[in-house]
């Protein structure tokens, strides 16, 4: 009997998942399939022609091959914020964890209210312009390390906690100096952190929308999700380059979790100490 | 060729002493070791001579150099940790070659001496591995490679065998010493474990609170201990203690009873004792022996018959407990009243500051 509930139970819960993760994607990948006329219908119904190809050229091609400047600056954003996130998020945390000083209540303050306090969009427009850097992919890179940091140091700081201090202090006695020990002992120790720190941080920036809206203007800094305007206006959508344009930038987030989710499931199981 | 110096050493944490003014002579190649109970300041000092932990106050010289503000890395030492601390992201192989790696060694010469040290510590097999797959007494002495790679003048142990078990202690223990006769190297190492003080050290430093209690020989630490809490440190079972009166105050001598005592004539050193101090006698549970009358009377509260020796658990009438470790069996039972004698050159008197008064 409670076998039976719990079968039931499960089928219920692929049944949802199925509807709410898989029916989207599938109607994406349906409507990508489908000419401009046949799109405009906007219903579950089965491709007439195969006009993918077709679509995905017309896409690339749109507006003096946007997408491709588009995905040249997307990946580079994502590369150099995520770099830079990991690399200052596990030096903070790293400090923050061993190094206790009476600044650190006042430290964690400023974190947290870094991740509740929403970003105020005309200042830092103000600021970026007074810097030179409002408009260039740097200024943009800063922006989403400046938005992401918070979370990643939360995200490393707890985990720097559980690394016995004995590993820095062997690593002294070794004669290594503070990066030695920072970049050769504890940031390797990270590595499961590291990468759930990739996976999330490259998805969201990868496919933030409003930050570069905002502060990236112009048609030579396009970011993928800001190509999905070029299909949509007031009086006329081509659904099929639409969606066929949603399909191509949905898949390097969708490589980047297939590659790291092996890699979070092995994790990092070596005894730092007695086992 | 490097022995230490520590000149009166002090550490306090905030306002809290921690080393209230050590004095320390180690001589080149000598294995020191400093016992002393939970929290009395003996892994401190190590760091600090290792220099984890500031010095608050006085000099720290190793060699001829004042080593006070000196990089750990400078010092010429290396450290074996409590539980290891071996790299787990590292390979063996890496893991005792890492500190070579940071002095930017030629690779070729590095290899030499990581398996060098891999064949001293009968490990070649085990190189390729990560510390999660090696067994304690594995992962011990990879990190014993890992500082005998360095050739440091100075060897620093942090209660290495306490999270190994009982027989792998004796045998690491006999290993350790091996190594010290042949790196001839000056080895400093701290435990709480009076076995392996007794038997690892040329030189015992007990430390209590901060302070120095004693330093000397393992044997003359046991024979003619300085004041009280060494007495009761060194040796176990520990020295049982009895406070008696001076009865009498001879050239070379002192006479003493108490409530479970006849007077007994015990050789001291008598300057400024005088009839009616109160003064504490110490004895070893060895030194007790069954004779057919005894100064010491009690009834017995425990045996345990090991064959070899008994230890009988006495209750003297004052309401102290002592302990006799009596050679060979005896067929003893509980609440029996028995006698005890002890030589009188085996005690100790001491003062009223429970300073010891070994006689000149």
């Amino acid at each position: 009997m409670k076998q039976r509930t719990s079968i039931i139970g499960g089928f219920a819960a692929i049944a949802a998942t199925f509807v709410v993760f898989v029916i989207p994607f599938l109607f994406i990948i349906l409507m990508a399939f489908k000419d401009r006329q046949q799109s405009a219908l906007r219903d579950f119904s089965w491709p007439n022609g195969f006009h993918l190809f077709d679509n995905i050229f017309e896409v690339v091609k749109t507006r003096n091959w946007m997408m491709i400047t588009a995905f040249i600056n997307s990946t580079l954003i994502t590369v150099v914020s995520v770099t830079l996130l990991i690399v200052f998020a596990a030096m903070v945390g790293f400090v923050l964890a061993r190094r206790k000083t009476r600044f650190n209540g006042l430290i964690e303050f400023l974190i947290l209210a870094g991740l509740m306090i929403p970003p105020a969009v005309v200042p830092t427009i103000w600021l970026l312009q007074g810097l030179k850097l409002f408009g260039t992919l740097h200024g943009m890179i800063l922006i989403e390390v400046a938005y992401n940091l918070p979370f990643s140091i939360i995200l490393y700081r707890a985990f720097i906690a559980t690394i016995p201090r004995e590993l820095d202090e062997a690593a002294v006695i070794d004669g290594a100096r503070p990066l030695d020990v920072f970049f050769r002992i504890v940031l390797p120790l990270l590595w499961p952190v590291t990468v759930t720190n990739i996976v999330v941080q490259s998805v969201g920036i990868f496919n933030d929308f409003t930050n570069p809206l905002y502060y990236l203007p112009g048609n030579g800094n396009a970011t993928v999700q800001l190509t999905l305007y070029n299909f949509q206006s007031q009086f006329s959508t081509a659904y099929n380059l639409l969606f066929t344009n949603i399909l191509l930038i949905t898949i390097p987030p969708l490589i980047v979790f297939l590659f790291f989710n092996r890699q979070i499931v092995a994790g990092m199981t070596a005894g730092a100490v007695k086992g | 060729m490097a022995g230490l110096e520590l000149k009166s050493l002090h550490k306090s944490y905030g306002d809290v002493p921690v080393i209230k003014g050590v004095d320390l002579t180690v001589e080149h190649g000598e294995f020191v070791v400093f016992v002393g109970p939970s929290g009395c300041g003996k892994s401190t000092l190590l760091r600090m001579i290792a220099g984890l932990e500031d010095i608050t106050g006085g000099e720290l010289w190793i060699g001829d150099k004042l080593c006070n503000a000196v990089e750990p890395r400078d010092r010429g030492i290396a450290m074996v940790f409590q539980n290891y601390a071996l790299y787990p992201h590292m390979t063996v192989y890496d893991n005792i070659g890492f500190g070579l790696k940071l002095a930017r060694t030629p690779k070729d010469i590095r290899d030499s001496k990581i398996r060098e040290a891999a064949r001293i510590l009968q490990m070649e097999h085990l190189l390729e591995r990560k510390p999660g797959q090696l067994s304690g007494g594995q992962r011990q002495r990879v990190a014993i490679g890992r500082a005998i790679v360095r050739k440091p003048e100075v060897f620093l142990f942090d209660e290495p065998l306490s999270n190994l078990d009982a027989a792998l202690r004796v045998d690491t223990r006999m290993e350790i010493s091996k190594l010290h006769q042949d790196l001839g190297a000056t080895m400093i190492y701290v435990t709480h474990d009076q076995i392996e003080a007794m038997t690892l050290a040329d030189k015992i430093v007990v430390l209590n609170g901060g302070v120095v209690q004693q330093v000397g020989a393992p044997i003359e630490l046991y024979q003619r201990p300085a004041n009280l809490f060494v007495a009761g440190f060194i040796g176990s079972p520990k020295m049982n203690f009895m406070a008696v009166t001076v009865d009498n105050v001879a050239a070379n001598a002192v006479t003493v009873s108490g409530k479970d005592l006849s007077p007994v004539s015990i050789p001291a050193d008598v300057t400024g004792l005088t009839l009616g101090d109160t003064v504490t006698l110490g004895i070893r549970p060895h030194a007790l022996t069954i004779p057919t009358t005894g100064s010491v009377v009690g009834r017995i509260n425990l045996v345990e018959r090991l064959g070899n020796e008994t230890i009988v658990n006495l209750g003297l009438t004052s309401g102290i407990s002592w302990l006799a470790v009596l050679d060979g069996d005896h067929n003893l039972a509980t609440g029996q009243t028995l006698q005890l004698a002890f030589d009188p050159t085996s005690a100790v008197i001491f003062d009223g500051e429970g300073r010891a008064r070994h006689p000149a």
